[in-house]
């Protein structure tokens, strides 16, 4: 036979549209499951957990390597006499502001960190993903005669500032990406939290 | 308007280079199936279902299993807690494998009942129990991976069996093994079976079986041939095209289907031991045998024949004679096509010889699959030994029964007085 | 024997909790529950995270870690005679029921290296590391400390039980719904074949 007009056709329209429907919303709920598996298990999100670090030992001018989910982030105790520098000489910078959003809100202050004189700072150059080497002293270097101390990236020659601010004219586009951190007590880091719950 | 032009001329670009058109007619909105068939016709689309189902859920957990013997049985663990959503994946997985049975076992009587492996539907039965083998080989290499205690011995027993094979049977068995004792290189051997190798073999063969299908059609419960009277269009007058008619039969199937299997795996997720045993969430042990080994339910009946037959017999050992007998029980479906001597094709209009042996076969393999699944006593022992000879009874004696008996006279259409 | 009855109620969070703190300072010295994690058990049991990790976390470890203790295979064979089993799954394979008998059944026997054997698991290894508990205790207060014991590793061989069935009932409904517009599709097209 071949299929028949039916008798009531608005019966059967609604009803045939209802169950497709309601089968896709239902292929829709199925597909819940298959991706949330995909988001980091709790196996990932224990080895990416918060990370304590005491500042103790840390001197004036030292830079210490952290690693955090997998990347290194770099601490840093800003010696007194290059403080001056974070508030000068910003017409090198090419975001001196923080307009970009590469560092959380509390973060978004002159000294770039929720305490002064302690950068924290995600090690990975934000050109091309290569770790920046740590260059604290003001003093000539080959890269740059009037250096003012900071980081300087040996892949493509992108410079920043103590606190990770880009200088123009570099290869890479925003500063150094400023993790999640607080600190539990003084000299106690915790990266990886805002610390709120 | 313009949109409406758009997607016709696409439609001809792409149907002058694939025939998309004739394949959708072809398969779906012409594919005509007997307007008199029942319920017993749903398994073939749910099994379709659920192999899409094994397919997906299977991707899923092997993007977090590890297949060594050191990490495979906390990498379930890992799933099942630490992976969003895992344990639902894998309960899907496990309780699938069993719908994927008890589906495939109606799927199978279905045509024993109504004669649909008879003449000209040969390939598609053979196609079919071709599937089922596959899917016995698929399951048994899936229950190995979790490597619990069951997991590990029931390697250890089927591997076994390879062994009882007469001259080189044991070389044979460490060169599946890959080792002396199964152990991780066997598991890893397995494991590429099961995701890659068998998967890949049963679609191929589902897809020769479901084209074969289509191009005799389908059987129905008279065994009527609906071809025979069409309209002045070609069209079989007692049959329906699959869309919308059957797609509307096969959704309310899949709701009703979806309903149990849903209930299973939300809130009996272990199936009382049947779908995961309890024994095996310790972890495999090479120097301790559970004890009680059971194989998977669906697997029991073979399992009882394989323990009825504890006597040698023409020179072979008792061993290997339970090996062939429980591999004959899986292999003779096949022959089936070849057996049946009858004029009619459904049980409806067959003789009594047929309903008793058919019931026979029901009940011996009902029987078989409870002795199979319960520790071995002597009274069990013969009754196993009683069934098995039942059940293989309905297969070699057809050639012999369905040629004696007085079989009703098919109706020429449906619906006509028989 | 056979097995007394016993009824888990994952739900009853204090339960939990007393079962925990109870398989913490009992028997985690010995069976580790390295399928699980600190946290995941916090989180499941309503306890704050810092609270767990001041009381309930002894080695050190990071509340995110699996639940795995120090002893080490050797050292356990050379002091115990044998390595005491991970429990992270007891309940799934024996079975609570069994778990409640047997840590219940315990009974003095001198004939054992340690003075006690057991009505469920005869000769087994494990000294009666409750005994001076069920001592001090009136035997209804023992049957609670082992019921909230047993409830506790109910719990942990299965920890997403309680959200596996509330969702399981989301989705129930929702399939009644589908099929019951199914089942009317169907018949509003049977009407054709009739």
């Amino acid at each position: 036979m071949q299929p028949k007009s039916p008798p009531n056709p608005g019966r059967r329209k609604f009803l045939t549209y209802t169950t497709s429907f309601l089968g896709i919303v239902g292929a829709f709920f199925a597909a819940i499951p298959f991706v949330s598996a995909f988001k980091p298990s709790a196996k990932a999100e224990a080895a990416g957990a918060p990370v304590k670090v005491d500042l103790s030992k840390l001197l004036p001018g030292e830079m210490m390597t952290v690693e955090w989910r997998g990347r290194p982030v770099f601490v840093v105790n800003i010696p007194k006499e290059n403080t001056n520098f974070i508030t000068k000489n910003l017409e090198r910078l090419a975001d001196p502001n923080m307009e970009d959003p590469s560092q959380p809100d509390y973060a978004k202050n002159d000294i770039r960190s929720r305490k002064e004189g302690i950068a924290v700072l995600t090690g990975v150059c934000t050109h091309l993903g290569c770790a920046p080497k740590y260059y604290p002293e003001a003093k000539p270097e080959d890269f740059d005669s009037n250096w003012q101390g900071g980081f300087f990236c040996p892949c493509h020659g992108s410079k920043f500032d103590l606190v990770g601010r880009v200088y123009a004219n570099v290869p890479a586009p925003t500063n150094l990406v400023v993790p999640p951190h607080f600190f539990e007590k003084d000299n106690l880091l915790v990266i990886g939290s805002d610390g709120v719950s | 308007m313009s949109e409406n032009t758009i997607g016709k001329k696409s439609l001809e670009w792409v149907d002058s280079r694939f025939p998309v058109v004739d394949l959708f007619e072809r398969h779906l909105s012409k594919y005509y199936s007997p307007s008199n068939i029942n319920v017993w016709y749903l398994f073939g689309f749910l099994l379709l279902i659920v192999l899409v189902m094994q397919i997906l859920t299977g991707l899923w957990l092997m993007m977090n299993y590890t297949n060594t013997a050191e990490g495979a049985f906390s990498s379930i663990e890992y799933i099942m807690r630490d992976v969003d959503y895992g344990w639902l994946i894998r309960y899907m997985h496990a309780g699938g494998a069993s719908a994927f049975f008890a589906l495939i076992y109606l799927h199978m009587f279905r045509g024993m009942m109504y004669g649909s492996y008879q003449k000209p539907r040969e390939l598609i039965w053979v196609g079919g129990w071709f599937v089922y083998v596959l899917l016995c080989a698929e399951g048994f290499t899936g229950y190995v991976l979790p490597w619990g205690q069951m997991s590990f011995w029931a390697a250890q027993v089927i591997i076994s069996l390879v062994g009882s094979i007469p001259y080189f049977g044991e070389d044979l068995a460490i060169w599946i093994r890959g080792d002396y004792i199964v152990s991780g290189i066997t598991l890893s051997r397995l494991f590429a079976f099961h995701v890659v190798l068998l998967p890949i073999l049963i679609i191929a063969v589902v897809f020769f079986h479901i084209l074969a299908l289509h191009e005799i059609g389908s059987n129905n419960p008279d065994g009527i041939d609906v071809k025979k009277h069409t309209d002045q269009d070609g069209v079989p007058l007692d049959a329906k095209p699959f869309f919308p008619y059957d797609i509307t039969h096969d959704f309310y199937a899949l709701g009703v289907f979806l309903l149990i299997f849903c209930t299973v795996i939300f809130f009996f997720p272990e199936g009382g031991g049947y779908i995961i045993e309890y024994v095996n969430y310790e972890p495999a042990n090479p120097l301790s045998t559970p004890a009680h080994i059971v194989p998977s339910w669906y697997y029991t009946p073979f399992y009882a024949m394989l323990r009825a037959i504890d006597f040698p017999l023409f020179g072979l050992t008792a061993k290997f004679l339970g090996f062939v007998v429980m591999a004959a029980g899986i292999a003779i479906f096949a022959a089936l096509p070849w057996l049946d001597r009858s004029p009619v094709k459904s049980i409806k209009y067959k003789g009594i010889y047929s309903k008793a042996f058919l019931t026979g076969f029901v009940i011996s393999f009902f029987v078989l699959a409870y002795l199979g699944s319960v520790p071995p006593t002597e009274t069990k022992n013969m009754l196993a030994k009683v069934f098995t000879f039942i059940y293989f009874a309905y297969f070699l004696l057809m050639p012999i029964y369905t040629k004696l008996e007085e079989c009703k006279p098919v109706p020429e259409r449906v619906g006509d007085p028989a | 024997m056979e097995c007394d009855n016993f009824k888990s109620d994952v739900s009853d969070k204090a339960s939990l909790q007393r079962g925990l703190s109870t398989y913490m300072n009992y028997c985690y010295g010995c069976h580790s529950l390295k399928y699980s994690r600190y946290k995941r058990v916090a989180e499941d049991l309503l306890i704050p995270l810092e609270m767990y990790e001041n009381n309930l976390i002894y080695d050190g470890s990071k509340i995110g870690e699996l639940m795995e203790i120090s002893l080490t295979k050797e050292d356990a064979i050379n002091w115990l005679g044998a390595y005491p089993p991970d429990l992270t799954l007891e309940a799934r394979l024996r079975r609570p029921d069994w778990i409640y008998t047997y840590l219940r059944n315990y009974y003095p026997d001198s004939s054992r290296p340690y003075g006690v054997n057991n009505r469920v698991y005869q000769n087994v290894n494990m000294p009666h590391v409750l005994e001076d508990m069920q001592n001090n205790l009136s035997e209804s207060q023992y049957d609670q400390v082992i019921y909230d014991l047993t409830n506790f590793m109910t719990y942990v061989a299965d920890p997403s039980a309680e959200q596996r069935k509330r969702i399981g009932t989301y989705v129930l409904l929702f399939l009644v719904i589908f099929t019951s517009f199914a089942f009317m599709t169907y018949k509003e097209f049977k009407k054709d074949l009739k």
